[in-house]
């Protein structure tokens, strides 16, 4: 049982990693941004492609992050120019448009040939009883460095108070002398670079189909809501115990076929249980 | 007299006229029936989230040679190939596209996932048979007026499970595969009539798969479960994800036996050494070999540059049972005609099947016999060079 439930840590790792990338950009510009795996694996597939070029592992993993970042940063550009001033809601909503068209354009340039993806120190494992990949390892340390790191810069330094402010209220943030387009822009381009590393570290590890990888976009959303979109340390939590949950439930056949929306029932209670001191009127 | 003579003459010239004018009109019509083509349709998934575009290329070769040669009795074939994109609206407007505009004959070569269950229904209402190249959901294999050339995933499952009990002498079988509803009552039925032919019982069934789930939990149990050999019926991206779990987790001796969709060039190369000694399911001559009777098929495809894969020799096979039933069609070809000549085919033999192709008035299955094929180094090799024929349960 208990290596059924460690066997799910890599699928934890994977969406803590991408919960970090998805509060990460809801802090910094305020997006709720649907498209993040969607990004990350079109940067991912770019090295793919550059690997059958016959280039080396660690270049071709540059090549695909610049993709991934190049990608993020048209994205960033295209919001900060056209969906500035909108509500959150809309932006978001702007994201879910951007991830169908990611994948009908993914479809197109990258055909629909299976892919194994290479892992970054192949052979490497840690041995719990169930075989944990370095993959798996790698996307947990990541996860945690994301999640501190960026969570010490938005709260300690001045750059992070700015992103903060450009995130709650940017025509304001830019009034007062942010450069707030030009802020929002790099933030989508570190995004990008998080995010394409993620999924390059998630693919060796699962079906790497573009759009499984793209929709792995949903419990890293549910994670991230564990943290209520705001900290870091709580997605971090909540994405390992979504994938230790889940490798859990195939433990038992009861609830196996049920496995994949228990992300979103932890959602629901941990909603219940944050809002449990509200007034139904006041809550709304 | 004389102007009475003259005008009964006269009559008879305008009668004679427009008896000419009669005749040669239909002269004419009969002539332009004879030329008029004789449509043949298909429904493919080309565009979408799967696609399966080889078969309805590979007849389109066969048809084109036929053309080439003189087509039947002096005329050509029209082949219309329709794409349902991989959606369900878009497969029944193919189908009233293909039988109620274009008037089409007969269906030959279609590949995809989902057309059967939608338009079988319209087959039998608009009395039109589907020789189907790659049938994939139940309806496929359940309906009077489809009768697909593949052997199908269900059969295939009970030929694998039965490759695993009755050749490898395996006595923990295992089964792992999608939660696809659809798809159900047929693996549902495979492992009933592989219970009844083997006398064994499956050691695990797990049906709980979805496409993007990490599967390492999913092997746990298997190797919890002592499984000997596993039937994985996942498309190509989880036979990858599989086979790169199994070699994680270091699992050593259970067989690994996969269905037809992964018998594919592509996933043996993004396997490489990590697939060694995993099996699957060749529906057909495996393309990999190098038997004789893939000589002629092999050649077209080339000449065509069709990909050499499964669905390709589904489709050459589908258009090939379609030519060979028109040739044998006397008087008219019409939707009827062609009808009765493929229900009349007895005993039809393909060089690339094992089974004889039949289009019965019941649920049609007819390929029953596969080949096993193995990966060694990234490559496919064929392991029995008889066809394993899958018996009828209760045999």
């Amino acid at each position: 049982m208990l290596q059924s439930a460690l066997a799910g840590l890599a699928a934890g790792g994977a969406y803590a990693l991408l919960g970090a990338c998805v509060v990460l950009l809801y802090r910094m510009v305020g997006v709720l941004n649907f498209s993040t795996a969607a990004v990350g694996a079109f940067g991912a597939y770019a090295s793919l492609e550059f690997l059958d070029l016959g280039w080396p592992y660690w270049v071709a993993a540059l090549g695909g992050i610049a993709v991934g970042t190049l990608l993020s940063g048209g994205i960033g550009w295209v919001m900060s120019r056209w969906f500035f001033e909108v509500s959150v809601g809309v932006r978001s909503t702007v994201t879910i448009a951007l991830l169908i068209g990611l994948l009908g354009l993914a479809h197109r340039a990258f055909g629909d040939a299976p892919k194994a993806v290479p892992s970054a120190f192949p052979g490497a494992s840690l041995d719990l009883g169930v075989t944990i990949s370095s993959d798996a390892l790698l996307a947990l340390g990541l996860a945690t460095a994301l999640a501190l790191g960026v969570g010490a810069f938005l709260n300690r330094t001045l750059l992070g108070v700015q992103l903060r402010a450009l995130s709650e209220r940017p025509t304001t943030a830019e009034l007062l002398g942010i450069p707030a387009r030009r802020l929002s822009l790099l933030v989508w381009l570190f995004g990008g670079a998080a995010a394409t590393v993620a999924v390059l570290v998630i693919a060796p590890t699962r079906p790497a189909d573009f759009s499984s990888l793209s929709f792995l976009v949903l419990p890293a959303m549910a994670a991230a809501l564990l943290g209520l979109f705001q900290n870091f340390t709580a997605t971090l939590l909540g994405g390992v115990a979504v994938g230790l949950l889940e490798g859990l439930a195939t433990y038992f056949d009861a609830v196996s076929p049920y496995r994949s929306v228990l992300p979103f029932v932890m959602v629901l209670l941990a909603l219940l249980w944050t809002q449990r001191g509200e007034v139904w009127d006041a809550a709304r | 007299m004389p102007s009475a003579k003259k005008s009964s003459s006269r009559a008879s010239i305008l009668g004679a006229a427009a008896l000419l004018t009669l005749l040669l009109g239909a002269a004419q019509t009969a002539l332009a029936q004879n030329k008029a083509p004789i449509k043949i349709g298909a429904i493919s998934s080309l565009t979408g989230a799967a696609v399966f575009p080889e078969s309805s290329q590979a007849a389109k070769a066969v048809f084109d040679r036929v053309n080439a040669a003189g087509g039947i009795g002096g005329r050509m074939i029209e082949y219309i190939s329709e794409d349902d994109k991989f959606d369900p609206a878009g497969a029944s407007q193919a189908a009233r596209r293909l039988i109620d505009d274009e008037g089409v004959v007969a269906l030959a070569g279609s590949a995809s996932p989902i057309e059967c269950n939608v338009n079988a229904a319209f087959y039998a209402q608009r009395s039109v048979l589907s020789v189907s190249g790659v049938g994939i959901d139940t309806k496929c294999f359940t309906s009077a007026n489809i009768a697909p050339v593949n052997v199908g995933p269900y059969s295939e499952a009970a030929a694998a499970m039965y490759y695993a009990s009755n050749t490898l002498k395996r006595g923990k079988v295992c089964f792992v595969g999608n939660a696809n509803p659809a798809q159900n009552a047929g693996y549902d039925g495979a492992v009933a009539r592989w219970e009844k032919l083997s006398g064994q019982k499956l050691a695990l069934l797990d049906r709980t798969l979805r496409p993007g789930d990490d599967l390492t939990p999913t092997l746990l149990k298997v190797q919890r479960a002592g499984c000997e050999a596993v039937i994985f019926s996942g498309v190509e991206p989880q036979v990858v994800a599989w086979m790169n779990a199994a070699s994680t987790q270091k699992i050593k001796g259970i067989d690994f036996i996969m269905l037809s969709a992964a018998y594919t060039d592509r996933l043996a190369k993004a396997l490489g050494n990590v697939g060694n000694g995993m099996y699957a399911i060749s529906a057909f001559e495996p393309f990999s070999g190098s038997a004789g009777t893939l000589t002629d098929w092999h050649t077209l495809m080339n000449a065509s540059k069709v990909p050499l894969n499964s669905f390709s020799q589904a489709g050459y096979v589908a258009a090939n049972v379609m030519v060979d039933a028109l040739k044998k069609v006397k008087g008219e070809i019409t939707r009827q005609s062609v009808t009765a000549a493929l229900r009349g085919l007895k005993n039809y033999r393909s060089p690339l099947m094992g089974s004889a192709y039949t289009f019965g008035s019941g649920a049609n299955n007819p390929n029953q016999s596969v080949k096993i094929v193995r990966l060694r180094g990234g490559q496919w090799v064929t392991v029995n060079t008889t066809w394993l024929r899958l018996p009828a349960a209760g045999q």
